[in-house]
């Protein structure tokens, strides 16, 4: 079944004060199958946040469709769940009042609620905090509510952008592999955007590699690493590296393109940095 | 699953078993003076003792003349009368149950209003050029042309009252909606809130810091508006029984009126306003709070 399938996207921006149009997204397509984990990688600033935007309906395309278990998407709605990189949590509801939002605002009776928030508060190692105020925990345990929040209210795809991008390093290979282990045991369809090629690697099913603004789908890379997966066993894998190096090789080879181009002119001295 | 930290804070120093390093000597004095400084009195008043201090040794000096400046025992013998009389009672109910009018109407008519703009585009197009011309036009500037239509009444007071407030108030709860980070809203609309409910739980929580000053900033030129309010009007009240007594020459009432007015503002802050951002804002995180260790 496919929860989520994105067709010929495309997005102009048009700026408010010189009128000046950008186009962020030429040209992207590709689909998330139910209980899939699928990364959209690519170089910062080509777009990876619009089209996450685009499919929680926060920002409306300029062209194609995006349509979510069927329905094309109008406007924000509870089958998209959102993760953000800034948490986004409520400051004045406690951990509980965060994970209940959803089913709240769906008309949950309270007990059944309770009970649920009180798995997924589990779920995300968070049980015992729920009476605490989010400014209370550590960014690490924010980021595990912001899933939990999402994840009670069962979307049909759970939405991340860069949720790890402001957490230390240490702490960031933990909650992947956490994620790791929740996709795992749940099957919830994800949709990952992320810079980091390895956290992609790591955690996907396939990784969507975006070219440059404007930005067009690359190549789609089938990761084949057997699950369960852990960073210490995982990365051993040769078959790891290989993926790794072939998505790091698309990346590079999109700047190469660029660079042939002409359109980096300032770099035609040579290579910097070159040993 | 385990939890990468614990959120458990440095508890303060200065409970349980002394520190090392310190005599017992020492110890002792030191302890009671850190008491001291810890107890919700000595916080509350201590403060005061050497503006106290200061105001009872120009007194005792005879730096000014005794009709232009009067010392503390004279100001609390007057206060002992007026109260012993039944004058400062009354006027202090007067004064507060204008300020509670006045304050009240000024929620009830700024909040919304204030909302109203902040939410929509078409209701601030319309409405913000009348709010900086009114703004514009001093609550004091109006008591004239009131006093016309309400006369000396409470009525007046009243308004001057709710028009000092309303401004400021509507003003932060525009600064305090423009505030609310985006993504709360989009996080409540991607977990399934219609507008209504983003309205209630997240834009409206999420002003309160900003509301909450405009709140306090509201009262504080209410507060003010009322005592020229009374001067001028002067019926009753705080600002008349000073205004009056500098009439008939007596300078105790004006120093004690003032005492009166600092002392209820001061009382009015800490014992509401205070604890209800205390209870909100700090408890949430939304700002850091004002005392280290409050
Ligand atoms: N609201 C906006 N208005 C104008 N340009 C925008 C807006 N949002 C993003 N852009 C532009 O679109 C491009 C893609 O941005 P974004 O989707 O945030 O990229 P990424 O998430 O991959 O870093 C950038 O060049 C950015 O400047
Ligand atoms: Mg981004």
């Amino acid at each position: 079944m496919t929860a989520l399938k994105i067709d010929r996207l495309n997005k102009v921006y048009t700026d408010t004060y010189s009128g000046e149009e950008v186009t962020a997204i030429a040209d992207v397509s590709f689909t998330v199958r139910e209980g899939e984990f699928v990364s959209v990688l690519g170089p910062s600033g080509c777009g990876k946040t619009t089209v996450l935007n685009i499919v929680a309906g926060f920002v409306r395309q300029s062209g194609g469709t995006v349509v979510v278990d069927g329905r094309p998407v109008d406007g924000p709605g509870p089958d998209r769940g959102v993760v953000f990189q800034s948490h986004a949590l409520f400051p004045w509801k406690t951990v509980l009042g965060n994970v209940v939002f959803g089913l709240r605002m769906r008309g949950v009776p309270r007990a059944e609620r309770n009970a649920t928030a009180e798995e997924f508060l589990k779920l995300v190692g968070l049980d015992g905090f729920a009476h605490r105020y989010p400014h209370e925990l550590s960014g690490g345990m924010q980021q595990r509510l912001g899933v939990a929040r999402v994840l009670a209210n069962e979307p049909a795809v759970m939405l991340m952008d860069e949720p790890f991008a402001s957490i230390d390093a240490q702490t960031r290979r933990k909650l992947q592999e956490d994620l790791t282990g929740i996709f795992e045991s749940r099957r919830p369809t994800v949709f990952f955007v992320t810079h980091d090629v390895d956290e992609a690697v790591f955690l996907s099913d396939r990784i969507v590699v975006l070219s440059r603004r404007p930005s067009r789908v690359r190549e789609i890379v089938d990761v084949t690493l057997p699950r369960p997966r852990r960073w210490q066993e995982t990365a051993e894998l040769p078959e790891f590296r290989r993926i790794a190096n072939q998505v790091n090789d698309l990346l590079a080879g999109d700047e190469n393109e660029a660079a042939d181009g002409g359109a980096r002119a300032g770099d035609a001295g040579g290579e910097p940095g070159a040993a | 699953m385990t939890s990468t930290a614990s959120p458990t804070r440095e508890k303060r120093t200065g409970r349980g078993p002394g520190r090392h390093g310190r005599g017992a000597r020492r110890g002792l004095a030191w302890r009671m003076w850190r008491r001291c400084l810890r107890s919700g009195t000595f916080r509350t008043l201590g403060p005061f003792v050497p503006v106290v201090a200061l105001w009872w040794l120009l007194d005792a000096l005879e730096v000014f003349p005794e009709s232009f400046f009067v010392g503390p025992p004279t100001v609390v013998d007057k206060l002992g009368e007026l109260l012993e009389k039944g004058i400062l009672p009354g006027y202090l109910s007067d004064s507060l149950t204008r300020l509670g009018y006045g304050v009240g109407f000024g929620l009830l008519i700024g909040l919304p209003l204030g909302f109203a703009v902040a939410m929509s585009r078409m209701v601030r197009r319309a409405f913000w050029p009348i709010l900086l011309f009114f703004q514009a036009v001093a609550d004091i500037a109006w008591l004239p042309i009131v006093i016309v239509w309400f006369g000396f009444s409470l009525t007046t007071v009243t308004f001057v009252l709710v028009y000092t407030i309303v401004f400021p108030l509507m003003l932060s709860v525009v600064a305090g909606v423009e505030q609310v980070p985006r993504e709360l809203v989009r996080a409540a609309r991607s977990l399934g809130a219609g507008r209504l409910r983003v309205f209630l739980e997240v834009i409206v929580p999420g002003a309160l810091p900003s509301v909450a000053g405009g709140i306090r900033t509201g009262l504080g030129y209410g507060w003010r508006a009322l005592v020229a309010a009374e001067i001028i009007v002067g019926t009753s009240g705080i600002g008349f029984m000073m205004f009056d007594a500098r009439r008939v020459g007596d300078v105790s009432q004006v120093f004690l009126g003032m005492a009166v007015l600092g002392a209820l503002w001061y009382a009015l802050d800490a014992l509401i306003l205070a604890p209800f951002e205390r209870a909100t804002v700090e408890r949430w995180g939304m700002v850091r709070a004002m005392e280290a260790d409050g």
